[in-house]
């Protein structure tokens, strides 16, 4: 009984407990209404929606622990793969063109840290600046035009388990590295307050760097398993994935004032965001709604971190 | 004293570039000068400076606003399914001002009631109010729309574009509102410092309303001046508007972090802006240069004194470098 109980109220205490129990709900509920929604094929299907997604939102969860924001992640995504792809049709091996398209991600994450920290300028400012400056690059690059068809081998990554395999990688080192590194505990100190993790020593603008980096990789990387899914390469791919992300990490339960959350709630919000618009599509209800659904749901999940805040103080 | 000052020298700079701009256009293109481009900018410019008017009433009363664009299409949404649905005139232009009004109480709303940051509370609305229009219009561009209403985005008055002169009398309005009335003085106040205002006995709450609704107001009017002029309504209308429009507004001297800021330097940066777009295209340059371009804009004047400092530093420590060498 008295070791039950703290058990207990472990679990109840758990930030991401909301979000679980929406989870369940989410899933009965589909269930339920839709024929054919409980199925492994439909399974399959959803996890790889979900995979590009939530690689992207675990990027952004590390910045949003910061206190920062990145609206450009979706440039960054289009840039890597657009411009990485301008690679594979000059017909380099993929074992090029994929580190390539690697390389794009983090030079530009590495280009916002660089401006954020060096220019102390709020992050949504300089990202929705270097939002438009990417996009505006991949266009008069590829001046509008598809890659189409792109060879077999890079639809490897986007097919099958493959995408959730790698997600799942990433959620586990960057749930490792968020809880159990210096480098992770101290993002949560930048969050809590700047000022005091400078005092205390943390190298908060090394780390920023760091942070912007990562996820612009990250973005890369979700690109690259878009490209596998689709099959073809569209200079406006990624378009609107900054809110989608944004979305997971609030809805999973990270403080959109920074200091506090959880890669693994993000994990779940993306996976929740991922159940609802696919049950939806189901529903044939038109994806012309999506962005509304989204919306909501940050208005929601902010809302609710409000509350919480006020109560603790 | 010395703040006017530096926000006088912020308008004559502008206006000093709008200059040098037209200067250059004019020598690399013949057809710059004449009255069928110069009124053709002024047109296509009405509408951006109405979303810009707003923004600047919200940024000097320390908001943001992303919605600008998407109430935009709203409104345009609202009149032209409301059309289709067989409404008297009367009736939809009152309802898609109204949506517009609608729009900014709930961002007020969200702002004041539940004390959410103007800059995450309008990103969703902007997304819910984006997937609104998409859903009403399915996607589709609408042109079954009154012809007489159409026709208002082709009057001239004087040989200057009636849609101008739109953007100039909400603009005086507007000036009037900041700078000569208390409802202005007390924007102003909350955006300098929000508990100063609210010390001060100003209603800090009911001011942010007043500032969202009516920059929900001023965007869907715009909704219809941008459907009076393309003759249609356009489901992705103003989707790069909050861009195009912050970046204006900022270069135009209104500080990002509240209190400062005004309408005239607004309009001059769209000007500038538009005086831009207008050499690309008359010049045969690719549009999204203009993309990048604003982008880095952006970045700039926001950072402006940092980016300064850290050059002069940077230059100093160059020097220092050289002379000990020496």
């Amino acid at each position: 009984m008295n070791a039950a109980r703290p058990a207990l109220k472990r679990v109840l205490g758990l930030r991401e407990l909301p979000i679980l129990v929406y989870l369940a709900i989410m899933i009965a509920v589909f269930s339920i209404a839709v024929g054919g929604f409980f199925s492994f094929k439909n399974f399959e299907n959803i996890s790889r929606q979900i995979a590009t997604v939530g690689i992207v939102s675990v990027g952004m969860t590390l910045i949003i622990l910061t206190g920062g924001i990145d609206l450009s992640v979706g440039a960054i995504l289009s840039f890597a793969i657009n411009i990485g792809g301008l690679g594979i049709v000059a017909g380099w091996p993929m074992w090029v063109a994929y580190p390539f398209m690697l390389l794009l991600g983090l030079v530009l994450g590495w280009l916002n840290g660089f401006l954020i920290t060096r220019i102390a300028v709020p992050a949504l400012i300089i990202t929705l600046g270097t939002m438009n400056i990417y996009r505006g690059v991949i266009m008069v690059i590829t001046r509008g035009r598809y890659i189409t068809p792109i060879p077999k081998a890079y639809e490897a990554i986007g097919s099958g388990y493959v995408p959730f395999i790698l997600l799942a990688l990433v959620l586990a080192l960057f749930i490792y590295i968020s809880l159990r590194t210096r480098f992770g505990r101290n993002l949560f100190a930048i969050g809590g307050g700047e000022q005091s993790a400078v005092y205390s020593g943390v190298p908060v603008r090394r780390y920023k760097m760091i942070v912007y980096t990562i996820s612009g990789l990250l973005s890369a990387l979700a690109g690259m398993i878009l490209v596998g899914k689709s099959g073809f390469i569209q200079p406006q791919a990624g378009l609107g994935y900054e809110m989608s992300a944004i979305a997971a990490v609030v809805i999973g339960g990270t403080s959109i004032f920074g200091g506090s959350g959880s890669v693994l709630g993000t994990f779940l919000g993306s996976v929740l965001m991922g159940l609802i618009l696919a049950g939806l599509t189901m529903l044939a209800v038109n994806p012309y709604w999506q962005g509304l659904i989204t919306g909501v749901l940050i208005i929601l999940a902010i809302a609710l971190d409000t509350v919480r805040q006020l109560r603790r103080k | 004293m010395r703040r006017v000052r530096g926000s006088n020298l912020i308008l004559l700079v502008l206006s000093g570039v709008n200059v040098v701009i037209m200067g250059l256009l004019t020598a690399l293109s013949p057809t710059f000068l004449s009255y069928g481009n110069l009124s053709a900018v002024m047109l296509r410019m009405s509408e951006l400076s109405m979303l810009a008017i707003a923004e600047t009433i919200v940024l000097i009363a320390g908001g943001f606003d992303l919605t600008i664009g998407a109430v935009m299409a709203l409104s345009a949404t609202v009149f032209g399914t409301l059309h289709v649905a067989g409404l008297p005139f009367a009736a939809i232009l009152v309802l898609a001002l109204s949506a517009g009004i609608a729009v900014g109480t709930l961002n007020g709303f969200l702002v004041v009631a539940l004390r959410l940051q103007p800059f995450i509370v309008t990103l969703a609305t902007m997304s819910v109010v984006r997937s609104v229009v998409y859903g009403l219009l399915k996607g589709n561009v609408l042109s079954d729309l009154p012809e007489a209403f159409l026709d208002l985005g082709y009057v001239y008055v004087l040989k200057i574009p009636l849609l101008f002169l739109v953007v100039v009398l909400v603009a005086v309005l507007a000036i009037v509102l900041l700078r000569r009335t208390v409802i202005g003085r007390r924007i102003f106040a909350l955006g300098g410092n929000e508990r100063t205002a609210f010390l001060s006995g100003v209603h800090v709450d009911r001011m942010k309303y007043v500032v969202y609704a009516l920059s929900g107001l001023i965007s869907a009017l715009a909704g219809l001046m941008y459907t009076a002029r393309i003759r249609a309504v356009v489901p992705d209308m103003g989707i790069t508007s909050p861009l195009e429009v912050v970046t204006a507004v900022l270069i135009g001297g209104t500080a990002i972090t509240g209190g400062k800021g005004s309408v005239f330097g607004s309009l001059l940066g769209i000007l500038a802006m538009y005086l831009l777009l207008n050499g690309f295209n008359l010049l045969g340059l690719n549009p999204f240069w203009q993309v990048i371009i604003l982008g880095t804009i952006l970045i700039y004047v926001v950072g402006q004194e940092n980016i300064v400092r850290g050059v002069r530093a940077a230059l100093a420590r160059g020097s220092r470098r050289k002379s000990q060498k020496a």
